[in-house]
């Protein structure tokens, strides 16, 4: 079965992780990596970021130094406000239907 | 590990290249680096394909679409079948030129070839048959749409042809070209036959 789990999906992770505040691609992985327990490929990162930018969920800051760093946008903010809702509500009564098990 | 950089779709480099460029400077050189940036680009290039495709896809109005990718894609058929029926149609004009005009000096100039030709596998002989009849068919059917639809409660039929030149020009070919060969082999067989 293919993994669908919210781990799989780098752009909610990404997501997630900006919604601590601006980051740089790097940060954003060190950042995956210590919640999520989830190494992100620099490949993955970047075509996850264009796909999200493009959405209009994130945008690009000017630069520091040679570094780019990523906000969350309040569209960004709003859809990953529904994602991780939907999963609450999926988790919850998966829990709930393994407690009464 | 940049060098894969350059596998990456140009507008995207323009954009995102540096960005990227500077993140691998902080990253080991791995195999499964390696692998991601790959497999990265292949996705692009794959969003840069459909980007481009998906419009064209899309119906915007006007009559219905053609249903299938034949229709959609008349001159890439009709080329095509240019290329599947070319090596039969170079062999039977210079078949003709040689054994039925007789021009001087093509039979001797063109031996060698149906030597070779007499030691090629079968299947080359099969093919050279069968091109004309498949360029034919790769021809044509752009130029045919078929609709069955119910009205009424009856089946209605509706044949619409259409013309495109390219498409028309290489079918006579190809039935001029098959109608030789096939003419060629009937004789062959109703006269050469034991």
């Amino acid at each position: 079965m293919a993994d669908r789990s919210p781990s799989s999906d780098p752009g909610l992770l990404l997501l997630i992780s900006l919604a601590g505040g601006p980051k740089h691609g790097h940060a954003m992985l060190l950042d995956v990596a210590a919640f999520a327990g989830v190494r992100l490929g620099p490949g993955t990162l970047y075509g996850a970021l264009t796909r999200l930018e493009e959405d209009g969920l994130v945008e690009a800051l000017p630069l520091e130094g040679r570094r780019r760093p990523y906000r969350l946008t309040d569209a960004g903010l709003a859809a990953l406000r529904g994602r991780l809702s939907g999963l609450n509500a999926a988790i919850s009564i998966g829990l709930a239907r393994v407690g009464s098990r | 590990m940049k060098r894969i950089l350059r596998l990456y779709p140009s507008a995207w480099r323009r954009r995102y290249g540096d960005e990227l460029s500077d993140l691998l400077e902080e990253l080991p050189a791995t195999p499964a680096t390696t692998v991601d940036l790959l497999r990265g680009a292949a996705r692009l290039h794959m969003r840069a394909f459909f980007d481009r495709v998906a419009p064209r896809l899309a119906p915007a109005g006007g009559p219905p679409m053609p249903t299938h990718p034949l229709q959609r894609h008349p001159t890439a058929s009709a080329l095509v079948a240019v290329l599947i029926a070319a090596p039969t149609a170079v062999f039977v004009s210079l078949s003709f030129l040689a054994y039925q005009l007789e021009l001087p000096g093509m039979q001797a100039w063109l031996q060698p070839f149906m030597d070779g030709l007499q030691q090629a596998p079968r299947i080359v002989d099969l093919f050279l048959l069968a091109a004309p009849f498949l360029a034919f068919l790769l021809a044509t059917l752009p130029l045919i749409g078929l609709r069955m639809e119910r009205v009424d409660g009856e089946l209605r039929v509706t044949l619409a042809l259409r013309a495109r030149t390219l498409n028309l020009i290489v079918l006579a070919v190809c039935v001029v070209v098959g109608g030789f060969l096939a003419s060629h082999v009937l004789a062959e067989f109703l006269f050469e036959q034991p």
